[in-house]
C-alpha cells in the first residue's frame, strides 16, 4: 500500500491541478446490456478552488463523485476506461492500493442519516475518524480537537451533540456532523454530494458559509455536486454542467451563469424563477431528461434543444474550446480558437 | 380578478395525541401542531404558505381538505361553516377543495393504471355515464399536458413530472374552487419544475382557480404568489403581499428568511447572523432566535395590523414605538 505524504503543502513545486479526470467512462451492466452512465468525462480541479458540478437527476453527477473516490457499486457499476490523477499520483488505474481516502480525498454523502452509524454516538464516530489517521493522540487532545472542529462548525452545545445518536439530531446538525467527520482529517479535496438538499433555508445558508470558511481556513479544495444552480452560484469558482453522462460546458461561475454557451445551460438558468408573478411565464423547454439507456442519436440534448440543427441529430458534438471555456455543442463549430 | 373571501380560517388549532411513556398511564397528552392560525383567502389569488420543516405547513393543507380534523377554530368555505363531524359538510369541502401532495410516488396507487387513478377524482360524482367519464379523463389529460399513450401505464412507468401531472389531473377532473398545492415541485428537476409552474399558471387562468401554494422554496413563492403567510412552529407570524414581504419584511423571522435566501445571481456576500434556537415555550415563539428581542417578548404577541399587513411581533405594537424606530434604523 502506498501512503500519500501527510502534508506536502509546504513543498514548492506543487502543481496547480489537484485532481485530474481523463476520459472517464463508467457503465452499468444489466442482464441483457451494458449502459454507459459516464461517457468520457474530463475534469480538472484547481487547488484551493470550489468547483461545482450541476445537472439534473440521472446526469451522472453522483456516479462521477463515486468513481473519483472509488466507492462505485462494483458490480454492476464499473469503470470501463479513463484515468484519475490526484496530487500528481495516478490513483486509477493502479496496480497498487493507494491510500488516498481520508486525508487525501474525503466525501460527504447526500443523506447524512445513511452515512452515520445509528448505533454509535457522534463522539464515538468522530473519535474513530481521528484514530484512523494513526496519530496516537491522547484522549484529552482528541477531546480538544473534537470541540474545536464542532465549534468551527458553529455548533453551540458541543457536549449534547457529541453524546447524541444520529437520530436525535436535526437534519442540519447531522449534515454538520458529517462535514465535521470529513474535515477532521484535513482532506486536501472534499467532495460534497448535494450538501444542502433538503435542509431549511437558514441552515442551508449556514452550511454554505461554513464550507466557504473551511475552504479559506484550511485551503481545502471543494467539489460540490448539486442540482441547485443557486447553491452553485453562491459557492463555486468554476462550474461544470453535466447532461446525460457528459460535461456539456465548463467555465468560471460567472461565465456559465451570466453568459452560458450551451443551450442546456441556458435552459437550466432560465428554468429557475427569479422575478415576481408579473414577470411573465418562465421560458421552458418541453421534454424530459433523457433515459440514459435509450439515448437519442447525435447530441443527447437535441430533442429538447431549441437551436437543434441537422448535424445535431446525426453526430455527437466534439469539444470546442472558446477562449478559456469548453463547450460541447455544434453551434460553436468553427468558432473556436486554435 | 380578485374578489370575495372564498375561504376563511379563524383561530385554527390542530393537535395530535402523544403516546405517554408509561403504557399504563391513562392520561392523554396532546401536542399542539397548529396554534391559533387565522387567515383568509380571496377568490382568484395565489396564497403562499412558507415555513421550514416542522412548521405545520402540510398539517394546515391536510386540515383544509378534512384529512386531519381541527381541535378548535372555525373554517368557512364560501361563507358556509364547515362542521367536520358532518358528512355533508366534508363532502362539500372536498368537492370544492382539491389537493396535490409533495410526493407524487406516494400519492398514486401503484396497482392502478393512470386512467383509473384520474377517474378516482370522479368518485363522488354519480351523475355521469361511463362514456362521459372516459371523455372527461381524456380531456383533462390533454389539459395537463399528459400524453394519451401514458393513460394505460402504471405510475412506476412515469417520470416525476408526469406523475405530478397525473395528480393535477385527478384533482381538477371535477370542477374545484380551491387547489392546495403542497410542495408540488420540490421533488422535480428545475426544468420540469418550470414546466409545471407554467402549467399551474395557465390552469389557474383557464379554470378560475384559487391556489394555496405551500413550499419552502422562496424563489418559487416569489414567482407564483400574490400574498404569503409565514409559518413558524404552528404559528402564523406574518401575512403580507409578496412584494412587501420580499422588499420590506416585518417580522424578524421573515427578515432572517429573506436574508438566508440564495438566488442564482449569487448573493451570499454578507453573513447571515441568525443563530437558530429552539422555539420558545412561553412568550413569542421566535424568542430564542430573535435578534431584536425585548423584555415584553416573554408575553405572546397579538397579531398586529400594519398598513393592511399582519404581523405577530411586539416590535410593531404602538406602545413599543420607540423600539420600532430603533430597529428600522439598524436594518
Amino acid at each position: 500500500m502506498i501512503n500519500l505524504p501527510r502534508d506536502i503543502s509546504h513543498e514548492k513545486n506543487l502543481s496547480e491541478i489537484i485532481l485530474e479526470v481523463e476520459n472517464l467512462r463508467v457503465s452499468i451492466e444489466t442482464i441483457d446490456k451494458r449502459v454507459e452512465v459516464l461517457r468520457g468525462v474530463n475534469l480538472k480541479l484547481k487547488r484551493g478552488e470550489v468547483t461545482a458540478i450541476v445537472g439534473e437527476s440521472g446526469s451522472g453527477k453522483t456516479t462521477l463523485a463515486q468513481a473519483i473516490i472509488g466507492v462505485l457499486d462494483t458490480p454492476p457499476v464499473f469503470i470501463e476506461s479513463g484515468e484519475i490523477f490526484f496530487d500528481g499520483i495516478k490513483i486509477f488505474p493502479s496496480n497498487e492500493k493507494i491510500n488516498f481516502r481520508g486525508q487525501g480525498i474525503n466525501m460527504v454523502f447526500q443523506e447524512p442519516l445513511v452515512s452515520l452509524n445509528p448505533v454509535y454516538t457522534i463522539r464515538k464516530q468522530l473519535e474513530e475518524s481521528i484514530e484512523v489517521q494513526g496519530l496516537h493522540m491522547k484522549k484529552k487532545e482528541i477531546e480538544e480537537e473534537l470541540s474545536k472542529i464542532l465549534s468551527d462548525l458553529m455548533i453551540r452545545d458541543v457536549d449534547r451533540v457529541l453524546n447524541s445518536y444520529p437520530h436525535q439530531l436535526s437534519g442540519g446538525m447531522r449534515q454538520r456532523v458529517a462535514i465535521a467527520m470529513a474535515m477532521i482529517q484535513r482532506p486536501k479535496l472534499l467532495i460534497l454530494d448535494e450538501p444542502t438538499t433538503g435542509l431549511d433555508l437558514i441552515v442551508q445558508r449556514k452550511i454554505i458559509q461554513l464550507l466557504l470558511k473551511l475552504k479559506k481556513e484550511f485551503g481545502t479544495t471543494l467539489l460540490i455536486i448539486t442540482h441547485d444552480l443557486a447553491v452553485a452560484a453562491n459557492m463555486a469558482d468554476r462550474m461544470y454542467v453535466m447532461y446525460a453522462g457528459k460535461i456539456v460546458e465548463s467555465g468560471t461561475k460567472d461565465q456559465v451563469i451570466k453568459d452560458p454557451l450551451h443551450p442546456y445551460s441556458k435552459m437550466l438558468r432560465d428554468s429557475v424563477p427569479s422575478g415576481y408573478k408579473d414577470s411573465g411565464p418562465l421560458r421552458v423547454t418541453e421534454g424530459n431528461p433523457p433515459d440514459i439507456s435509450h439515448l437519442p442519436s447525435g447530441c443527447a440534448f437535441h430533442p429538447r434543444c431549441p437551436l437543434a440543427m441537422e448535424i445535431c441529430r446525426k453526430e455527437e458534438p466534439t469539444k470546442k474550446v472558446i477562449e478559456d471555456r469548453e463547450v460541447l455543442c455544434w453551434l460553436y463549430d468553427g468558432k473556436q480558437n486554435t | 380578478m380578485m374578489g370575495n373571501k372564498i375561504l376563511e380560517v379563524k383561530d385554527l388549532e390542530v393537535k395530535f395525541p402523544v403516546r405517554s411513556k408509561l403504557l399504563a398511564s391513562k392520561e392523554e397528552k396532546f401536542k399542539i401542531v397548529i396554534e391559533k392560525v387565522s387567515f383568509s383567502i380571496m377568490e382568484g389569488e395565489t396564497f403562499g404558505v412558507v415555513g421550514e420543516t416542522g412548521s405545520g405547513k402540510s398539517t394546515i393543507a391536510k386540515t383544509l381538505v378534512g384529512i386531519n380534523y381541527p381541535s378548535a377554530g372555525e373554517i368557512y368555505l364560501m361563507g358556509r361553516k364547515i362542521n367536520f363531524n358532518k358528512k355533508s359538510d366534508l363532502i362539500f369541502l372536498r368537492r370544492n377543495v382539491g389537493i396535490i401532495f409533495q410526493d407524487p410516488v406516494g400519492s398514486l396507487n401503484p396497482k392502478l393504471r393512470i386512467f383509473d387513478i384520474i377517474l378516482e377524482g370522479l368518485n363522488f360524482e354519480e351523475k355521469y355515464t361511463k362514456e362521459e367519464k372516459r371523455d372527461k379523463v381524456y380531456a383533462v389529460a390533454k389539459k395537463v399536458g399528459l400524453n394519451e399513450s401514458k393513460l394505460f401505464s402504471y405510475p412506476s412507468e412515469l417520470s416525476g413530472g408526469e406523475k405530478q401531472r397525473v395528480s393535477l389531473a385527478r384533482a381538477i377532473i371535477s370542477p374545484k374552487k380551491i387547489l392546495i398545492l403542497d410542495e408540488p415541485t420540490s421533488s422535480l428537476d428545475v426544468s420540469i419544475q418550470a414546466q409545471i409552474l407554467n402549467l399551474l399558471q395557465n390552469l389557474k387562468e383557464e379554470l378560475n382557480l384559487t391556489y394555496i401554494f405551500i413550499t419552502h422554496d422562496f424563489n418559487v413563492i416569489k414567482y407564483m404568489c400574490d400574498r404569503l403567510g409565514v409559518l413558524y412552529y404552528g404559528r402564523m407570524l406574518e401575512i403580507s403581499e409578496v412584494k412587501d414581504a420580499y422588499e420590506n419584511p416585518l417580522h424578524p423571522y421573515t427578515k432572517d428568511l429573506m436574508n438566508a435566501n440564495i438566488t442564482i445571481e449569487g448573493n451570499s456576500g454578507f453573513e447571515s447572523e441568525t443563530e437558530l434556537g429552539e422555539p420558545a415555550r412561553n412568550g413569542c415563539i421566535y424568542l430564542n432566535s430573535c435578534r431584536f428581542k425585548m423584555d415584553i417578548c416573554n408575553r405572546d404577541p397579538p397579531m398586529i395590523e400594519l398598513n393592511s399587513r399582519l404581523v405577530k411581533c411586539w416590535l410593531y405594537d404602538k406602545s413599543q414605538k420607540e423600539d420600532y424606530i430603533k430597529v428600522k434604523g439598524s436594518n
